[in-house]
């Protein structure tokens, strides 16, 4: 804090502002994870069958035991005893402790599980939305600069092929070219950058046409918009329009977007961490929801839960970073004081 | 961990591997092979792909066979049995002796077996890895079935005891052979459930390296091995040095891994790639489970299926041969019995279970059901119609449809999840069941179908089998029980309680450079004498 020179009434009453600006947005996220932990116990409770048979049959196999007095011993080992209001409301006091309960299937705590998948996920994850976007920021101001209209037209149409060609499949094909063809990457496995480099491709192909459809239309839109015409009527260099008029018009509504991304590649790292083989929350959750392992399934949605309602608010909060009009209902009506 | 071979060293490696093919075919063909050696020039370590994660490494609680793939190789039994003959041969326990009424089987222990951690094999060890059975219980179905009636391990000296049960289990001596109740050390023992399933310490050629679930399991030989059955080819330490074990769910990154030369050996090839394998670039390996084969099996007090001529028409309307061809592995064969043709005390009964669509009909139309034209037959308004409740092999059930539809019968498919289905075992709520069942003992069927097994999945009321399965499973004399092992199997298999309709096939392959890959009785691998001879 050394040579902060913003006085203390003023920084005060920002903090204020900063506060009623962002508690509503905290207590939304901790009401989307209870309501997201409520929907989906109530959904797995709602199902027909037994979950401790279900995952006693992961270990057992054909010779998986149907003895009630040896079932009633697990359940009560497992905390699934007793009437379901009282597991709902112990489990999720539970989950303040960070304590998510022991996996059925594998007799580990969950926690332990999913901090051991999670770590794999979000590299991939995290790639993929680099990639993604980096890619299709280039793919953007390439459509726009394109001449003659026909080239632009075909370079606008290669995107979305990302989503049109399952992840399954590029995954084959990136692994039958990449890892068995030439060797440069590893089919499988979470050892390093190597092992995240064609699994973060895989997912950024769809990820990055999303993104090119978001890019396109705002740079597009703005391209068309009086402000460029005037920029380009003053003869500022076509380099300098893109980055600094069209370019940064377009990063707003790609801000929103990133948070609905990371709520996508959630559910598609089930598919590529399968396809490439690798340890992770998609596929912890593939085998959690075969093996009806509750608690594992609980605590991936609990999980996920708290990583996309942060996402929003972190969105949220960077919305007030970027958009001046925003920034001004931030800081209280001080910009106009000033 | 991921090796990916130089591609220039690989073409050269080609005419040596032929070379290793011709070899190993003949060893193959006389299922041991003593002329090859491993090539000391070459690293004996191997990339073996396995199909999903093992869960739990603890051989005595998981029954899953890719779990087991890795606990062989990191405990011993007590005993060991040849697959081909069924006969049974020392391995930890030097000797052992079955009382008459089969309540008390004494073993003598080696003297000079230790655990990996350096303890000495002991009875006391072994009377801990018992009770630790019989204490998880439910937790370890398989190894505690095996224990069933379980009454205490009685310690004559450090490495003399007797087990001891309540009643007669036959099935025990048979047990002692498999990894379900392989020998794990003391501390493993007295360990949890869960440790267990993380880390157990065995007596084992190979030792854990590690376990990263999901990713990878690693083993490493152990030094100072001298305690290998006289099934093996040969003694001391393992030739492999290491063995990883990737975790690689999808099955075409397998074939491709295999091909492309960064796997060594994979699990489970489809059946539908093994035509691609079967050039000398490749050994497969292929051996049924054995137990009783995938089939129906039925629930008498459900529907039409009380009737036994029904059940008898759908028996003979399964062109069993065709089921093999369409879904099957090219290397197994169709089921000739209630008993899948490698296990002990396997019958033929080609003839009982043969394709005769005439019978079927005649056995119908005799018993009052009419058909109309090539539609479904019926009897009293009521359409012949079965569910059948399984959570594996749909495509086995699609073909069986497609045959029982022929013979006018309407067979209604409903694939559930695994736990669902032992759900449905566990309330008695199906019409029959379509699954397999894998033990290494004939008394697989008294599991199966005898009223006071816990693990019953054919719902049947039929005193003169029931005399049958528990007379089996209280003589001692191996010829004697041969012979009731063979009369329930015809009775099973005449009076369709169980109708086979797959013999599964475990299907893996290696490339050629590797060789010495065994089986053991339970469809198991063993890599003890498994070697790499080319690059």
């Amino acid at each position: 804090m050394r040579g902060q020179r913003v006085d203390a009434a003023a920084s005060s009453s920002t903090a204020r502002s900063v506060a009623r600006f962002l508690l509503p947005k905290i207590a939304q996220c901790v009401f989307v994870v209870w309501a997201t932990y409520t929907v989906a116990f109530l959904l797995i409770h709602a199902l027909p069958g037994d979950p401790v048979l279900a995952a006693l049959a992961v270990k057992g196999g054909d010779a998986t035991t149907t003895d009630p007095e040896a079932l009633e011993a697990l359940r009560a080992r497992y905390g699934m005893d007793g009437p379901v209001w009282q597991q709902y409301i112990v489990n999720f006091l539970a989950l303040f402790r960070g304590d998510l309960g022991v996996s059925i299937a594998t007799g580990q705590p969950v926690a332990d599980m999913i901090g051991r998948a999670f770590p794999h996920t979000a590299a991939v994850a995290g790639f993929a939305l680099l990639v993604g976007f980096v890619g299709a920021l280039l793919f953007t101001v390439w459509a726009y600069i394109a001449r003659p209209a026909w080239v632009r037209n075909a370079v606008t149409q290669i995107p979305p092929l990302g989503i049109a060609i399952p992840a399954f499949l590029s995954g084959l094909v990136l692994i039958t070219v990449f890892s068995f063809g030439l060797g440069w990457f590893p089919a499988s496995g979470t050892s390093g950058f190597v092992s995240i480099v064609l699994p973060g491709i895989t997912l950024a192909l769809p990820t990055g046409a999303i993104f090119f459809q978001v890019f396109s239309a705002a740079v597009f839109d703005a391209g068309s918009s009086p402000f460029v015409f005037t920029a380009n009527a003053k003869g500022l260099a076509q380099r300098t329009v893109v980055v600094r008029h069209v370019l940064r018009n377009a990063l707003l509504p790609s801000i929103t977007i990133i948070g609905l991304q990371i709520g996508y590649l959630a559910g598609g790292t089930a598919v590529v961490e399968t396809v490439f083989s690798r340890d992770g929350i998609g596929r912890l959750t593939v085998d959690a929801v075969l093996a009806r392992d509750i608690n594992v399934v609980m605590g991936v949605v609990v999980v996920v839960a708290v990583v996309y309602a942060v996402v929003t608010l972190v969105v949220d909060g960077l919305y007030g970073v970027i958009d001046p009009r925003t920034r001004t209902r931030l800081t209280g009506g001080k910009a106009v004081k000033a | 961990m991921i090796r990916t071979r130089d591609s220039r060293m690989r073409r050269l490696a080609v005419p040596l591997a032929a070379v290793a093919a011709i070899v190993s075919l003949a060893g193959c063909a006389g299922g041991a092979d003593t002329a090859a050696t491993p090539n000391t020039d070459i690293d004996q370590d191997v990339v073996f792909a396995l199909k999903e994660d093992i869960v739990c490494v603890d051989p005595q609680q998981t029954s899953v066979t890719t779990a087991l793939i890795v606990g062989r190789q990191l405990t011993d039994s007590l005993l060991d049995q040849n697959p081909d003959t069924g006969e049974i041969v020392p391995w930890l326990a030097e000797s052992w002796d079955v009382s008459d009424d089969l309540t008390a089987y004494t073993f003598t222990l080696r003297e000079d077996v230790t655990f990996s951690d350096g303890t000495p094999l002991t009875s006391q060890t072994v009377a801990a890895n018992f009770d630790a059975v019989a204490g998880l219980g439910g937790a370890a179905s398989l190894a505690s079935g095996y224990l069933s009636g379980y009454a205490g391990t009685e310690i004559t000296s450090d490495t003399e005891f007797t087990v001891n049960f309540s009643a007669p289990n036959v099935q025990f001596q048979q047990g002692a052979t498999t990894m379900s109740l392989g020998i794990v050390s003391e501390a493993t023992a007295a360990a949890t459930a869960e440790e267990r399933c993380q880390s157990i310490v065995g007596t084992g050629p190979f030792v854990l390296e590690s376990y990263v679930p999901n990713d990878s399991v690693e083993i490493v030989a152990r030094e100072g091995y001298g305690w290998a059955s006289e099934l093996r080819e040969h003694d001391g330490d393992p030739h492999l040095s290491s063995v990883s074990f990737p975790i690689i769910a999808e099955a075409s990154v397998r074939t491709g891994g295999l091909e492309s030369g960064e796997y060594d050996i994979i699990q489970d090839l489809p059946y539908v790639d093994e035509a691609r394998f079967t050039g000398d670039a490749f050994h497969l390996y292929a051996k049924p489970n054995p137990g009783v084969p995938n089939s129906f099996i039925v629930n008498t007090t459900r529907g039409v299926l009380g009737d036994e001529a029904v059940r008898q028409a759908i028996s003979k309307s399964l062109d069993r041969e065709q089921i093999n061809v369409i879904t099957g592995s090219v290397s197994g064969a169709a089921p000739t019995s209630v008993l899948t043709s490698s296990t002990p005390g396997y019958a033929d009964l080609g003839d009982t279970l043969a394709f005769d669509p005439e019978g079927a009909a005649e056995l119908l139309e005799d018993s009052g059901w009419t058909r109309d034209g090539d539609g479904i037959y019926e009897k009293d308004g009521q359409p012949l119609t079965v569910t059948v409740t399984a959570f594996y092999a749909q495509d086995v059930l699609e073909a069986a449809q497609i045959q029982l539809a022929d013979a006018g019968i309407d067979l209604r498919i409903k694939m559930v999840s695994t736990g669902d289905f032992f759900g449905a075992i566990a309330s008695g709520d199906y019409d029959m069941l379509g699954a397999g069942l894998t033990r290494t003992d004939p008394d697989a069927l008294r599991t199966l179908l005898s009223t006071s097994s816990v693990a019953r999945w054919a719902i049947v009321d039929d005193a003169e089998l029931e005399g049958l399965l528990q007379e089996q499973a209280q003589t001692s004399d191996v010829e004697a029980r041969q012979e009731l092992v063979a009369e329930i199997q015809q009775l099973v298999a005449e009076r369709a309680y169980v109708m086979p309709t797959l013999e599964t096939v475990q299907l893996h392959a290696s490339r050629a450079g590797v060789e010495g890959v065994t089986f053991d009785s339970a469809a198991r691998v063993h890599l003890y004498d498994a070697m790499v001879v080319a690059d």
